[in-house]
């Protein structure tokens, strides 16, 4: 008796010991295992706990028992004698424990190789915590002091372990305020969105000993980079991307309730068999408040059976969660700040651009070099908006059409290069650049050439450039092979799969359309450039504007100083009429008188040398009255009196009276008049009186005779006749063939320069037209091309 | 003998007329002005006259009206040296308008074809 006692204390001293030793719980449990069995003499022991959930024991510690079979070997409450044991909560000494019914083998645990065994509860007051055994290799009837030894010693256990949990919880508590701490500590220690996301979900799960964590913030418009979801999982120590929507039924739920939820077992619900598809088996899902709006969800889940969340760690999440809510919306405002205080800065830097742009603008009215001006614009780094190519075009509301005025922009990389190379060598801005006049040099690229070719119809059926007039908004065409509103031509044309229009508009009028694209660096447009360039294309289209208007009031000026000028010229020439008609009525009846008698004269000689001075003085006088004439005819305007005639028969006639002439000059005529004219409605004397003058000036040309050619054809789709007269004289030289058409000009020494001016001036008032050109076969012809008219019926053949 | 009564103010003109249409073998009476034309047809009578558009005292269109008005069929051709009225003549029922030249072989044939 005295031994036994003697050995209780001994064992309880030793437990007593490791009791307060800083091992952990299997580890002290294993060591009480060593004292018991040493102590009592026997060969084996084991200690069995009950878990959290209360319904099995489990073997934790083992000596002389199969060591694979520890945190693994377990039993229900009621089932072996471990689960007898701990739901009786009495002890139990069985020699041969394979005969007894409450015994169930488990194979290879190694408690074959042992004979009997004691068995004794671990109760902390009415509860039982676990079951500590004693086994011996022998046949082993225990006594009741060993019983009561081993039931001492399993109160002293119970002791040991309330104690370590004790402890463990005190160390639990602490290490999650630490993790609390060093969570807070890290949330203020970055601004950084997806650094701060991280972090809360990499402190998380290591917090919570889970799995994965889902944080999904709920959409910010205002940032469009703000991720939607961060996940985390954590294996080792690498964060692995992990599928984001897993627990999202749950988290939804989470959003719209604003409250956390916690789910032990996912088993237990069939609406969250997606978890368990997943690999999770419990979850906590906990919104992120601020100022009681929900600004997030932060979920953890867990693949571990064994250990479901419970209600502890949904407290720590919620700690976690709460102050992740102030340092997520902390970022999220640092972040909108910045976004502002970056668009602030854009916006001033754009409206410094934009306004030395004005200013460059502003220095001419000149339309020409005001296109070039904005053009560069569009394409300078630096003070520009740097695009590669700009096009612009103006709208012609007369054809309603979008017409191409200039293109600037390089036609090669190597030109690119060279170009930009160039300029920001030179470190110029745009106003230096006009000071300079550099910028006016003319450089006809064959960008300006293709952009000055592009006409568009303004019809929705014409595409994009038609639509960013009609519709009066910007394009950003990204790919312009699969566009339906980019036309083929268009797109082969500018060679580029992306581009972009913006309209000009100047005072709610489109006025054209500016095309931009970047073909050499193959920067994408952004909607921030377009952006910008709206505003340019506003600026531009007042300016232009501005321009137009000051070209028209110009225009108009100059027109109404032609307009006067000719109203003077016709006034003098109106004055110089009827000094004519003066002149001519006083000199004529003279020459009469002087030619008139002289011819008497002449009939009564005949071949004497007062003959040939008689000619003399008739020729001068028909000479005399031929100038007069020409004058008042080219002075005086007289509408046509139109009748129908016939073109064929009038030119005869002409020819009669001009036969003798003709003879004598040794000019021979070829005629071939198409019977196709219809009969014309023309004054006869005034097309006869013009007629005669090309014949004249073309037997003029012909000193030497020739052959004169007269045809008459339809021309212009039957629309008008052709009368060409070709004769074989050396052709007109550049120089006359500019000037015969300009009354006063001759090249005949002799002639009054009125002719040809005359004829012109005849045909107009007939609503036709003379051409003039030198044939390939040498000589020149004339062809006067008269319109059929209204009464121009068809003549049948 | 057909008779020609030529107007014109300028001597000359009327003495080429006279002899050339002589030759022709008219008679012709000359006057200075559009007065004394009109009193010569009171006391004579003319197959044809020539007459001058611009005169002194009344002109030739007032002459040629009056003309009109004593004898409605008688053949008047209007011999002056402007060109611009030429398209008018018919409207002041004229019968022709010459316009003066040194070579009068117009005029002839229109004098004859006139009087045959």
């Amino acid at each position: 008796m005295e031994a036994l006692e003697k050995t209780e204390l001994s064992i309880l001293s030793e437990i007593s010991h490791i009791s307060n030793s800083a091992i952990d719980l299997t580890e002290k449990l294993r060591r009480i295992e060593e004292v018991v069995v040493r102590g009592m003499g026997k060969d084996g022991a084991s200690v069995f706990l009950v878990d959290q959930s209360g319904k099995t024991v489990t073997l934790v510690a083992a000596i002389g028992l199969n060591q694979e079979s520890v945190g693994r070997m377990s039993f229900p409450l009621g089932m072996g004698i471990a689960g007898w044991v701990a739901e009786q909560k009495v002890p139990l000494a069985l020699e041969d424990p394979y005969s007894d019914p409450r015994f169930v083998y488990v194979p290879e645990s190694g408690i074959e190789n042992f004979k009997s065994l004691v068995a004794a509860p671990i109760m902390d007051e009415e509860r039982c915590l676990g079951v500590i055994f004693v086994l011996s290799l022998l046949v082993w009837q225990a006594t009741s002091s060993e019983l009561t030894l081993l039931t001492t010693t399993a109160n002293e256990i119970a002791g040991v372990i309330k104690s370590t949990q004790l402890i463990q919880n005190i160390q639990d508590r602490l290490s999650e305020l630490s993790t609390i701490y060093e969570i807070g500590m890290a949330l203020t220690s970055t601004l950084d969105l997806e650094q701060l996301l991280s972090l809360i979900a990499k402190n998380s799960v290591q917090s919570l000993r889970a799995q994965g964590c889902t944080i999904r913030l709920v959409d910010i418009p205002e940032i469009p980079s703000r991720k939607t979801f961060a996940a985390y999982n954590i294996a080792g120590n690498v964060i692995m991307d992990i599928d984001a929507r897993i627990g999202q039924t749950v988290s939804d739920r989470v959003a719209r309730e604003k409250r956390p939820i916690l789910i032990q077992d996912a088993h237990q619900d069939a609406a969250l068999c997606e978890l368990l598809a997943a690999g999770a088996c419990s979850l906590i899902s906990v919104p992120l408040l601020f100022r009681e709006k929900v600004i997030g969800i932060i979920t953890v889940y867990t693949r571990d059976e064994s250990r479901p969340f419970r209600e502890n760690d949904l407290q720590f999440l919620t700690t976690v969660a709460s102050g992740a809510a102030v340092a997520v919306e902390n970022a999220a405002m640092y972040e909108r700040m910045e976004s502002l205080a970056m668009e602030a800065r854009t916006r001033a830097q754009e409206l410094a651009i934009l306004n030395d742009i004005g200013t460059a603008m502003s220095t001419t009215l000149n339309l020409d070099r005001l296109l070039r001006i904005i053009l560069t614009a569009a394409t300078m780094g630096g003070t520009g908006l740097g695009f590669n190519r700009a096009i612009l075009l103006l709208t012609n509301e007369r054809t309603d059409m979008l017409q191409g005025m200039m293109g600037i922009g390089p036609t090669s990389w190597e030109e690119a290069g060279r170009a930009w190379g160039e300029v920001s060598s030179k470190h110029k801005s745009l106003m230096e650049w006009i000071q300079t006049g550099e910028l006016f040099e003319h450089r006809d690229s064959a960008l300006n050439a293709l952009a000055r070719s592009i006409r568009v119809s303004l019809t929705p059926a014409e595409g994009v450039m038609a639509l960013t007039v009609l519709n009066k908004r910007p394009y950003n065409i990204t790919n312009a092979s699969s566009d339906p509103l980019v036309r083929r031509e268009l797109r082969d044309a500018l060679a580029v799969n992306s581009f972009a229009t913006v309209p000009l508009i100047a005072k709610d009028r489109v006025i054209g359309v500016i095309l931009v694209d970047n073909m050499f660096n193959q920067r994408p447009i952004t909607e921030g450039d377009i952006r910008f360039l709206t505003m340019f294309a506003n600026q531009s289209a007042l300016a232009i504007e501005n321009a137009i208007i000051h070209t028209n009031l110009e225009t108009m000026n100059k027109d109404m100083r032609a307009l006067h000028e000719q109203l003077v010229q016709s006034e003098k020439m109106a004055a110089l009429g009827a000094m004519m008609a003066e002149i001519t009525h006083e000199i004529r009846n003279p020459l009469v008188s002087i030619g008139g008698f002289t011819r008497r004269l002449a009939k009564n000689l005949q071949h004497s040398e007062e003959k040939k001075y008689i000619d003399i003085i008739l020729s001068e006088v028909t000479r005399l009255e031929g100038i007069i004439h020409d004058n008042l005819s080219y002075i005086k305007e007289v509408a046509p009196q139109p009748v129908e005639t016939d073109i064929a028969a009038l030119i005869r006639e002409i020819l009669m009276l001009y036969e003798d002439e003709l003879a004598q000059r040794r000019i021979r005529v070829e005629t071939n008049f198409s019977p196709a004219l219809p009969g014309l409605m023309i004054d006869a004397q005034q097309i006869k009186q013009a007629a005669i003058n090309i014949l004249k000036n073309a037997m003029e040309a012909m000193e030497n005779g020739g052959t004169l050619t007269i045809r008459t054809y339809p021309s212009d789709a039957e629309k008008e006749a052709a009368i060409e007269f070709g004769d074989t004289g050396p052709g007109i030289s550049s120089k006359a063939m500019h000037n015969v058409f300009n009354p006063y000009y001759t090249t005949k020494p002799r002639g009054t320069g009125l002719g040809l001016p005359i004829t012109n001036r005849i045909i107009k008032a007939h609503r036709g037209r003379i051409e003039l050109r030198n044939k390939d076969t040498g000589g020149a012809s004339f062809t006067i091309k008269l319109p059929y008219g209204e009464r121009g019926d068809k003549k049948p053949a | 003998m057909k008779k020609i009564l030529v107007v014109d103010d300028e001597e000359n003109i009327r003495e080429l007329y006279r002899i050339e249409f002589e030759d022709m073998g008219y008679t012709v009476t000359v006057v200075s002005d559009g007065i004394q034309a009109l009193d010569k047809m009171d006391s004579d009578k003319f197959d044809l006259v020539t007459l001058d558009m611009r005169m002194p005292d009344i002109d030739g269109i007032e002459t040629l009206r009056k003309m009109k008005e004593k004898d409605s069929a008688l053949p008047v051709i209007i011999c002056t040296a402007y060109e611009e009225y030429k398209q008018d003549f018919g409207s002041w029922c004229s019968e022709a308008y010459v316009v003066k030249s040194a070579d009068t072989s117009l005029l002839r044939e229109t004098v004859k074809k006139i009087l045959g």
